[in-house]
């Protein structure tokens, strides 16, 4: 007797497909293909394949590779009806944005991420910006370089400069103002503590002003129109010291005291010069211009100096 | 031996002692160790004009000689030292150092030795006395012996020393020491400090009193002089020369500059307390010391002035304040006897040092780019972004800055290829300063300017030399006919003689030459601050 072949009934693809849309909806994180052979064992590799390659070019399946295989994941139903009119190209490109988060992504890299031709990426970047998918931030770094992100996100601090940058512009003015408010202030202390004649222990920690308290004056001052943080203080009185204006010392805080940051809090105070300006400077030739090219007997020498004929006759 | 320091040098000998000995001493300067043959025939002076200005040079202590480089046997060599032409620089400042201290007998006890080179105690009472008793009113004279208790004050707190006796040339070898026979010749010549009677007073007595000149005394005082002669060589010290200890001088501004820093980075009684340990230190710490020697606490308040009544736990506040001080002037050495401190005489100097370059920008370039160059000594290397970051400067205006120091010689680059092959894209180049090699740059430069000023004084006083002989040929008739005591109108018609632009323009010619001679001064402030930084770091 010949072999009964059990004829199967082949599974409707329609009805695959629904029931990998249901897998995949029960495992949020993503079906391997293990998954899906377990749950229909009578399905063949083949028409598995099938299945998953036409859900795969509706886009209603993301495509995933993990350390042990591919993963199938169920695609955002709102991102997929964005995608709708894209194409293969577009959906690649616009991934490969996605990956780059909040810090952008620029044009040369995304033609190395998706190895499609300059021509094919700005068509689809122009075409996607016009669907306002994705957005374009000018870099602070090098002003030329344009950086693209999804449309929703906010620009990283290191792409827009922060708080010293509006609209990529350096504000030097506003840093300034800073500078001298906040050694105003420390001055101003210092001086408090000079006159209260106490012992000077306690006059010289009654001059210091944590980082904290600095930064707190100046938001209270309210001549800042963004919102600075404790940090951007921190480097501005950086600043400060650089000037010689003012000395820092830090000292160990106990954990949840004010302004405290892992332990330890700065301590800024003002101070003065130790030497006058030096004796050189005092001379014309300690500033002048043309120092090097002055002898005895040329075109510029001591004896027929203008600086010096000027400085005479002060 | 740089070409600006000879220049300086051959301006300072050219004024103090004229041309023929600034000829010789420069041509010594720049050839190093000569004999008598080769100077003369090189600078083609004949021979005992060489002899004079070497004699000069020597007795100023500009000039050392020893034995030749071929052994015992060959012809004296002669070698100049330019450190020594350049202290000339320096007078006015020790001159009026020894006022404030010592007064007015002190400050004319110094310009004497410093005059003259080498003294003897007997000499420089006499002549001291007899100027300040011509200063003084009619009838009233100067003792010998308060010029004397000043000398040994001025003795006794190093700050003259006695000169170091000549080393024996050619003379047979002491016979105590047969095994040294054969050693070569060529000893170092021995230091005023190596002689241990460098600070003794020879027991001499000088009773007398200053003799007043008058003008009409000529005759008179050449007899004097041969009487002065006689006396001397009766007073029993000829042969125990003097003469003015530099290195304790520097040490005193040197200690008054650190006061000062103290002063105006903390306070009037911080600096009090420095300048109690410093005074205390004076003798026992020798010059090139890192440190001072370890004071304790309890002979600190000892030792404070007595209206400085402040109480022990408040003086030991103070010094705690002083050693948590970032400048670190003191340090803490130990706790025994309340704490022991010293004073950090290298790191004072250098941050002196590095408050002077700090300064010299800041006029130079500006204040941001002075916060720029005090941000690379702080943080040593950085990179041209980070620069901007931290000085929160622009970047056009950080990099215009950072390459206008650059090419001034006051930053460097410091290249680290991240490939064998350097090429630019992949390398680091971060931006530093070096202290050491910037204070020398700033030290030539301040050679060169104080030569420069020298050399303007000389011009203008060159200039107006024809008004200059003028004006002193109408003072000298003036004295004459006051001395003779003419009428009134005869003085106001030769004083006539001098128009009123004239009389203008010497006005304004002396305070030209005043400003000139007070920026020599000021410049040599800086010339000294860097200088000591710099010998400072040699000798660690």
């Amino acid at each position: 007797m010949a072999e009964v072949k059990v004829k199967q009934e082949s599974p409707d693809p329609v009805q695959i497909e629904n029931r990998i849309k249901e897998l995949c909806q029960q495992f949020p994180h993503g079906i391997t293909d293990q998954v899906i052979q377990n749950d229909m064992p009578q399905l063949e590799a083949q028409q598995r394949a099938m299945a998953i390659n036409r859900l795969l070019s509706l886009g209603q399946l993301d495509l995933l590779r993990n350390s042990s295989g591919l993963l199938y994941r169920m695609k955002d139903s709102q991102t997929a009806s964005k995608m709708k009119g894209s194409d293969n190209q577009e959906k690649l490109v616009y991934q490969v944005i996605e990956d780059a988060g909040n810090k952008g992504i620029w044009s040369r890299d995304i033609r190395y991420k998706s190895n499609l031709p300059l021509t094919e990426i700005n068509k689809i970047l122009k075409n996607m910006e016009s669907k306002k998918l994705i957005k374009a931030v000018k870099s602070v770094a090098a002003s030329k370089k344009k950086v693209y992100m999804l449309y929703n996100l906010q620009p990283d601090r290191s792409v827009t400069g922060g708080a010293w940058y509006s609209d990529q512009d350096f504000e030097s003015e506003f840093v300034e103002v800073l500078n001298q408010q906040c050694f105003k202030f420390l001055q101003s202390k210092a001086e408090v503590a000079r006159e209260s004649k106490q012992s000077p222990m306690v006059q010289r920690n009654s001059s210091f002003a944590t980082s904290h308290e600095v930064w707190k004056y100046i938001c209270e001052l309210g001549i800042s129109k963004v919102d600075l943080s404790m940090e951007d203080i921190e480097t501005i009185l950086n600043t400060l010291i650089y000037d010689g204006k003012v000395e820092m010392t830090i000292i160990a805080a106990k954990e949840g005291t004010v302004g405290s940051v892992d332990g330890q809090m700065k301590l800024y105070r003002g101070v003065n010069a130790i030497i006058q300006p030096t004796g050189l400077v005092k001379a014309p030739c300690g500033l002048c211009p043309v120092f090097d090219d002055c002898h005895e007997g040329g075109e510029i020498s001591p004896s027929n100096c203008v600086y010096m004929t000027e400085w005479l006759n002060f | 031996m740089t070409a600006q320091e000879v220049r300086l040098c051959g301006l300072l000998l050219q004024e103090h002692f004229g041309d023929v000995v600034e000829k010789i001493g420069t041509h010594l300067l720049r050839s190093g160790a000569q004999n008598l043959r080769t100077i003369a025939n090189e600078t083609n002076t004949p021979l005992d004009l060489v002899k004079k200005s070497l004699c000069v040079l020597v007795q100023h202590g500009a000039c050392e000689f020893g034995s030749g480089r071929r052994g015992p046997g060959s012809p004296v060599e002669y070698r100049a030292d330019s450190e020594r032409v350049l202290r000339i620089l320096r007078y006015p400042r020790y001159i009026y150092t020894a006022k404030t201290l010592y007064g007015d007998t002190g400050e004319l006890i110094v310009e004497e030795v410093l005059q003259r080179g080498h003294m003897t105690l007997s000499n420089t009472v006499k002549t001291v006395a007899d100027r300040l008793t011509h200063n003084m009113e009619e009838g009233r004279n100067m003792e010998y012996s308060e010029v004397s208790s000043t000398f040994s004050k001025l003795v006794e707190t190093h700050f003259l020393q006695r000169c170091p006796p000549v080393a024996e040339m050619g003379a047979a070898p002491p016979t105590t020491t047969p095994a040294t026979h054969g050693a070569p010749a060529s000893v170092a010549p021995p230091t005023a400090e190596s002689n241990p009677d460098c600070y003794k007073l020879p027991p001499v007595k000088l009773i007398g009193c200053g003799k007043r000149r008058h003008s009409g005394d000529d005759t008179e005082d050449q007899r004097g002089g041969k009487k002065a002669k006689m006396d001397s060589e009766s007073c029993g010290d000829e042969g125990i020369y003097w003469q003015v200890n530099f290195e304790r001088f520097h040490q005193h501004f040197r200690d008054q500059a650190i006061i000062s820093a103290v002063s105006s980075k903390l306070d009037q009684t911080s600096s009090e307390i420095v300048r109690t340990m410093l005074r205390m230190s004076e003798v026992t710490t020798t010059p090139s010391a890192a440190y001072t020697q370890p004071l304790s606490a309890n002979e600190i308040f000892r030792s404070l002035p007595p209206n400085y009544s402040i109480s022990r736990p408040i003086l030991d506040q103070y010094l705690t304040l002083l050693v948590d001080d970032p400048m670190e002037f003191v340090g803490k050495s130990g706790d025994s006897g309340g704490g022991m401190y010293v004073v950090n005489l290298h790191r004072a100097l250098a941050n002196l040092a590095r408050a002077t370059l700090e300064s010299v920008v800041q006029e130079r370039f500006g204040s941001r780019s002075a916060r720029i160059f005090r941000l690379l000594l702080r943080k040593r290397h950085l990179e041209q972004k980070q620069v901007e970051d931290f000085a929160m400067i622009p970047a056009k205006e950080a990099k215009d800055m950072l390459y206008t120091l650059l090419s001034e010689n006051l930053v460097q680059l410091q290249e680290i290829p991240k490939t064998p092959d350097h090429a630019p894209s992949r390398t680091f180049y971060l931006y530093t300063v070096n202290q050491l090699p910037t204070a020398r740059l700033l030290l030539q430069r301040c050679y060169k300017t104080v030569a420069n000023l020298i050399e303007r004084r000389l011009h203008e006083t060159k200039e107006n030399k024809r008004l200059l002989e003028k004006s002193q040929r109408i003072e000298a008739i003036l004295a004459s006919l006051q001395a003779s005591e003419a009428e009134p109108e005869q003085l106001t018609e030769v004083e006539d003689m001098i128009t009123a632009p004239e009389r203008q323009q010497l006005e304004a010619l002396r305070r030209h030459i005043n400003k000139l001679d007070c920026a020599e001064n000021q410049v040599d402030e800086t010339v000294f601050l860097l200088e000591s930084y710099i010998f400072s770091t040699r000798t660690k």
